[in-house]
């Protein structure tokens, strides 16, 4: 037979080459590794929000059994410098996060005491033996009233409670808005979230004196940017120090973070001169691990008498906690709403505000969708408002304003450039599938019968892949824009492509393989994926905000062109053919329309072993480093239907139907892709409908458990449908456009919209999220007081 | 009345007899005692169920059970099922379905999965979310696991029979 | 999140069990299906000095129709209890109950002992046991007790039980013929703790109602009944409006608290229509 067509793997739903050892047991995640002598840490965490530390007594717990070592912050001193996130943001103000706490406490959670024992049961038992007087400070846990001048500042070295403020302004709002026919305007709440992956952070450390060598294995997305900050806050150089990032159980961007654990651990363990482990319980993970969300957003749209937007403002307010996460800020959450308010349409006049306000609570991070689940549930609902008062159906009401093909690259009013994206298309699709009209009639009907059912939509536009000309966080100062994939075929004809981002989920040693083995002609099981690993790497990072397939992706592409030239120039000498006559697949070189043809194996042996043979210009390594910057990234959007059914007694809400359109460019897996939407939606209904860490006024945190902290279950998510729209993205290498947050970026507005819609007989909006029964049992008393 | 106790436990098949602390978590002995990593904690407090074995035919959640009182029964984990090279049907479903993401929940799900398929074959889509609803998943929205566990039952069904 | 150090006894015969608590100054904790007890242990909210398990003692679980009741041992899992058709017959309203006592994996290790002395108020047995007049009988070394439901309850994880007693059977009186029954429970998600759940049974004869019982489980520190609302409907025809004034006297009588999981608010007012409908539908439902 001669190959004279290439199978195609990009496009095919390829079985994943991670899931045999997942499913087997033998994924290999952080806490998995047990190396000899390894020593175990556990942390006495703040019981208060906002406290100085006068006094603590360690000596009945070192007495304890096992313990190797008690730690405070002033037995580590000198160690390592504290974690700094800086930013190039004018009025920005960074605050260093301290390893363990030194003379204050910032929120509850805090860690302030390390103890070192031969087992964490051990540990354990001595951590409670540890003495610690607090005397507790005054704080504001209100971040409105932490702004007054009057408030106790929770770090007086900073002059203010308001890490951060900006203002993004176009054209001339009060104008646009005084000659807009409808207004509408609104408090929105988005209640803080926590992104619980189900693996909680796990950290272990091996420091090899002798090679004065330290090895980190860590449940992070960033393993390059944990590296790169070992090596700035031990002082060593970055060839002493390697990350690993192994299996990891899930991050949505919790993990992206550079944690105090993470540099305790190696401290530690350089000092003790043993592997040095902790695994963070679920009650410190819901006490350390950066949270979500937690903005106020007073916001109003003006929009004319056909339904056309005119102009938009939004004042945001943040509490972003106690201290600005590295290398993101406290910034990247808040000020990525105001940058991502105008959404998906033409709009040209806005004015947006933003203030970060620091209370003493877990620091807010990068969540999955950072910013936007936010910016879209408030722009969607401002949408939905409009259409309703001027009688608009609501999807007529956004084909009317969504960028239009003609339009790209659009501009938005905040800065952000939308390149072309099927913004309008993807509605249609989903009112298509979901059969909207039909959908309508159905609800009309139920009405009639007395049940509340509603049906929402919400469309979105997100950067994704983005470049190095735009900071994934506002102002960040670390470069998370290149990738640079290495790929090699080695003397055995094997490939190993290596790259610096960092799975937990997605899939990525089977994408990126998918995309290797299509480009060099080679079968997938001829390939070895590596990622997640800093070990000789110039400069990596790691897997996040929607990057990695665009990014490795492309860096895939580029060093498997390179390897193929030279695979090609070899085979040409070796089979005696023109290049422009060559071809490859599934391992084999081939001559076009003929029957002589060589595996790679044969060519990888003659290439290396008999080297001698060959040309000196063809006496080379079959091997190629390919750096790919995308500079601005492109753009991914989406629209989600949702139809729901609000109880009449429980007020619970049900999801009755489900559908999403996006348009994530050329798809390399339609299974794993479909996958991230199902899982970006249910964490999105999670938020819209469950999750929630709530807080005391005092400070206390309430949601210590999976008892409290309500996570959606098996019964609790519908059976959805996912499609695809495929508009190639004119601005990436190979058409890819970023899809690991989508889901969760539509999934909370589409359902507020929906339960509003379900409501709307009542008079009720829901503008504060999660939509609890005991949020919507309240809307519908004060509804029904007012009727009276 | 002792502080350190002496079990004989079955253990995917093979006898294990050693000696554990009274206190110690049948996870914990599972993970560090015998090595056997593929059982996690998700949460140490009975909610996720990332932790769930089958202890003498049951689905057990390891971290509400003391290894103590395993002694004299059987132990099946995830490592009790296929291979890298021979996967078990249930496994080959969550293959085939995409019923999978990061993994960690993977484990406790299949094994409630298996529990649920050997008492319950005929199972609905409503049926298997119900005993699924003791397992958290936070990466797949738990549709393809559901699919998974439906298209397993039909595959361990049929070659019962 | 580990376990305190504790000592611990797997007793062979009940007789062990009871020396054992009577030696340990009440620094015992009895450990049963362990679903409750084990995670408060992993938070280290108990530090026990001694765990009994009672998992290994003969006879102390398995379900007995004895004369006009239903026997069941204390160690009788829940899965047992869920699908034994002893109890699918006499009481299928804890039948209906069960399949909310968490999940799948959690009742095949739980049982019906342990639920009753850990004494959650929102948990779905110790409610069925105030709505079923169960007897709750116990051991110690001062011999044997048996309790009135109604008298074991004594607030939020508190029993009547002394720290040397063993919990061993409860006993469910059978309800008379041509009583319907109503089991409703609104949690967070299901498998969850209620929120605030609703047991009613009604029992008529000739069109008059004979017998009527209410209870709710998550609305306040212990299940409770409502006798006052119980007596409007004996001896009545009922009708909508008859359940609508017994369930404004629940609701008005009902002491809830607010949490994480629900205000009072919101509590009282699942309570006042759940009543209702759970009168309706055991009225209507009587077989």
């Amino acid at each position: 037979m001669l190959e004279t067509t290439r199978p195609k793997l990009v496009g095919a739903s390829v079985k994943r080459v991670e899931d045999p050892r997942l499913l087997t047991g033998q994924g290999a995640y952080t806490d998995d590794f047990r190396p000899n002598g390894m020593l175990h840490v556990g942390l006495v965490r703040s019981v208060h929000p906002f406290a100085r530390i006068v006094h603590i007594n360690t000596a009945e717990a070192k007495r304890m059994p096992g313990v190797i070592g008690i730690f405070t912050a002033a037995d580590i001193d000198g160690a390592a410098k504290p974690i700094l996130a800086t930013s190039k943001m004018k009025e920005y103000r960074a605050v260093p996060l301290p390893i363990l706490a030194k003379d204050t406490v910032h929120h509850v959670g805090e860690a302030v005491v390390a103890v070192v024992a031969t087992s964490r049961y051990l540990a354990e038992d001595a951590l409670r033996k540890v003495e610690i007087d607090y005397e507790p400070l005054a704080a504001c846990t209100d971040p409105e009233e932490a702004t007054r001048p009057s408030a106790p500042l929770v770090h007086p070295s900073l002059g203010s409670n308001i890490a951060l403020a900006r203002e993004f302004v176009r054209g001339d709002v009060p104008a646009a808005m005084a000659a807009a026919q409808v207004r509408v305007k609104g408090r929105f709440r988005f209640f803080r979230k926590a992104a619980l992956a189900l693996e909680s952070r796990s950290y272990l450390a091996e420091f090899n004196g002798g090679r004065r060598e330290l090895t980190l294995h860590t449940s992070t997305q960033v393993p390059g940017i944990v590296r790169e900050s070992l090596a700035e806050l031990l002082d060593l150089p970055g060839n002493s120090v390697r990350v690993i990032a192994p299996d990891v159980g899930g991050g949505f961007g919790a993990k992206t973070s550079v944690y105090p654990e993470e540099i305790l651990v190696c401290v530690l363990a350089r000092r003790l001169g043993k592997p040095v482990k902790y695994t963070s319980d679920r009650l410190e993970d819901l006490s350390s691990t950066s949270q979500a969300f937690d903005e106020v957003i007073d916001a109003e749209l003006g929009v004319a008498a056909d339904g056309t937007l005119l102009a938009l403002s939004a004042d945001v307010t943040g509490d972003v906690g106690a201290y600005s996460v590295y290398p993101w800020t406290a910034a990247i959450e808040p000020v990525q709403v105001v940058s991502f308010l105008p959404g998906p349409y033409r709009l040209a006049n806005y004015l947006g505000k933003v203030r970060g306000v620091i209370t003493p609570k877990v620091p807010l991070g990068p969540y999955r969708g950072v910013g936007r689940p936010v910016s879209t549930f408030v722009m969607e609902r401002l949408i939905d408002m409009a259409a309703v008062k001027l009688g608009i159906d609501p999807v007529a009401m956004r084909l009317k304003n969504l960028v239009r093909e003609d339009e790209f690259p659009y501009k938005v009013a905040s800065g952000i450039v939308w390149d072309r994206s099927a913004f309008i298309e993807c509605l249609d699709a989903a009112c298509q599938k979901a059969d909207y009209a039909a959908l309508r009639t159905m609800q009309h009907a139920a009405r009639a019968a007395g049940r509340w059912i509603g049906i929402g939509i919400a469309s979105y536009a997100e950067l994704t892949g983005i470049g190095s000309k735009i900071p994934a966080a506002p102002g960040m100062p670390v470069n998370t824009g290149t990738e640079t994939a290495t790929i090699r075929i080695d003397a055995t004809g094997a490939v190993t492509a290596i790259f610096g981002v960092a799975s937990h989920g997605q899939g990525l040693e089977t994408t990126l393989a998918q995309i290797v083995a299509d480009d060099l002609g080679v079968r997938m099981e001829d390939i070895r994926i590596i990622q997640g690993d800093t070990a000789g790497r110039a400069y990596v990072t790691g897997t996040y905000a929607s990057r990695s397939t665009v990014l490795a992706g492309g860096a895939a592409k580029l060093a498997a062109g390179a390897v193929r030239e030279k695979v090609m120039l070899a085979a040409s000498h070796l089979m005696e053919a023109a290049v422009e006559d060559l071809d490859a697949s599934n391992g084999i070189i081939f001559v076009r329309g003929t029957d002589r043809r060589m595996t790679f194996k044969e060519l990888a042996r003659k290439v290396y072993v008999e080297f001698s043979r060959l040309p000196k210009e063809l006496q080379q390594e079959l091997e190629a480093t390919r750096l790919y910057d995308p500079v601005v990234g492109t753009t991914s959007s989406a629209s989600h239907i949702a139809m729901v059914e609000v109880d009449p007694i429980s007020y619970q809400v049900h999801v009755l139907r489900y559908v999403v359109a996006e348009d994530c460019g050329r798809v390399v897996n339609p299974m794993i892709v479909e996958g991230q939407v199902h899982g970006g939606v249910a964490q999105g209904i999670g938020a819209a409908l469950l999750e929630e860490v709530v807080y005391s006024e005092d400070g206390q945190l309430m949601t210590g458990s999976l008892m409290d902290y309500v996570l959606p279950s098996a019964t609790g998510i519908p059976m959805m449908d996912v499609l695809h729209v495929e508009a190639e993205s004119p601005s990436t290498l190979g058409g890819f456009r970023g899809m690991g947050e989508g889901g969760t970026i539509g999934a909370p507005a589409a359902i507020a919209n929906a339960v509003s819609d379900a409501l709307s007989p009542l008079g009720i909006e829901i503008n504060e999220l999660p939509a609890t029964p005991e949020r919507i049992f309240r809307l519908v008393e004060q509804a029904s007081k007012q009727k009276r | 009345m002792s502080e350190s106790a002496h079990i004989r436990v079955t253990v995917n098949g093979s006898p294990i007899e050693c000696d554990v602390e009274p206190r110690m978590l049948l996870g914990d002995f599972l993970r560090t005692t015998l090595a056997l990593t593929g059982t996690h904690f998700g949460c140490e407090h009975g909610v996720c169920g990332a932790c769930t074995v089958i202890v003498n035919g049951d689905s057990t959640r390891s971290c509400l059970m003391f290894a103590v009182q395993a002694d004299g029964g059987t132990v099946e984990t995830v490592e009790s099922l296929g291979t890298i090279d021979a996967l078990h049907p249930l496994q080959e479903a969550f293959r085939t379905h995409h019923a999978l993401q990061c993994g960690y929940c993977t484990p406790g799900m299949l094994m409630t999965a298996l529990d649920l398929i050997r008492k319950r074959p005929l199972a609905n889509d409503a049926e298997i979310r119900d005993g699924l609803s003791g397992n958290l998943c936070r990466c797949t929205g738990y549709q393809n696991i559901v699919i998974a566990v439906r298209e397993a039952a039909k595959v361990i069904r049929a070659s019962n029979l | 999140m580990k376990p305190p150090p504790f000592k611990y006894l797997a007793a062979r015969t009940l007789d062990e069990a009871i020396d054992a608590l009577a030696c340990s100054d009440g620094e015992a904790k009895v450990l049963a299906g362990g679903q409750s007890l084990v995670p408060m242990l992993n938070f280290r909210l108990l530090e026990p000095a001694w765990l009994v398990d009672i998992n290994r003692i003969p006879g102390l679980d398995g379900i007995q129709d004895a004369a006009g009741s239903l026997h069941i041992g204390a160690l009788t899992r829940h899965k047992t209890t869920e699908n034994a058709p002893l109890i699918a017959d006499a009481f299928p309203i804890v039948t209906a109950a069960m399949s909310h006592v968490a999940h799948f994996g959690v009742r095949n290790r739980g049982t019906i002992g342990g639920s009753l002395a850990h004494a959650d108020p929102a948990a779905e047995l110790p409610m069925l046991a105030m709505l079923l007049d169960a007897s709750i009988t116990t051991q110690s070394g001062k011999g044997k007790r048996t309790i009135a439901a109604k008298d074991f309850f004594r607030g939020s994880l508190a029993t009547a039980l002394e720290p040397t007693e063993i919990l061993t059977a409860v006993t469910l009186p059978k309800l008379p013929p041509a009583t319907g029954w109503s089991f409703e429970e609104i949690s967070r998600r299901p498998g969850d703790f209620a929120v605030a759940a609703v047991a009613v049974t009604i029992t008529q004869q000739g069109g008059r109602c004979t017998d009527a019982r209410i209870a709710l489980a998550g609305v306040g520190a212990t299940p409770i009944r409502f006798p006052q609302a119980e007596r409007t409907l004996i001896g009545q025809t009922i009708d909508a409006a008859m359940a609508n004034a017994a369930a404004a006297i629940v609701r008005d009588q009902c002491e809830p608290q607010s949490d994480l999981q629900g205000s009072a608010d919101y509590r009282r007012h699942l309570v006042g229509h759940l009543v209702a409908r759970g009168i309706d539908v055991a009225a209507g439902a009587r077989s």
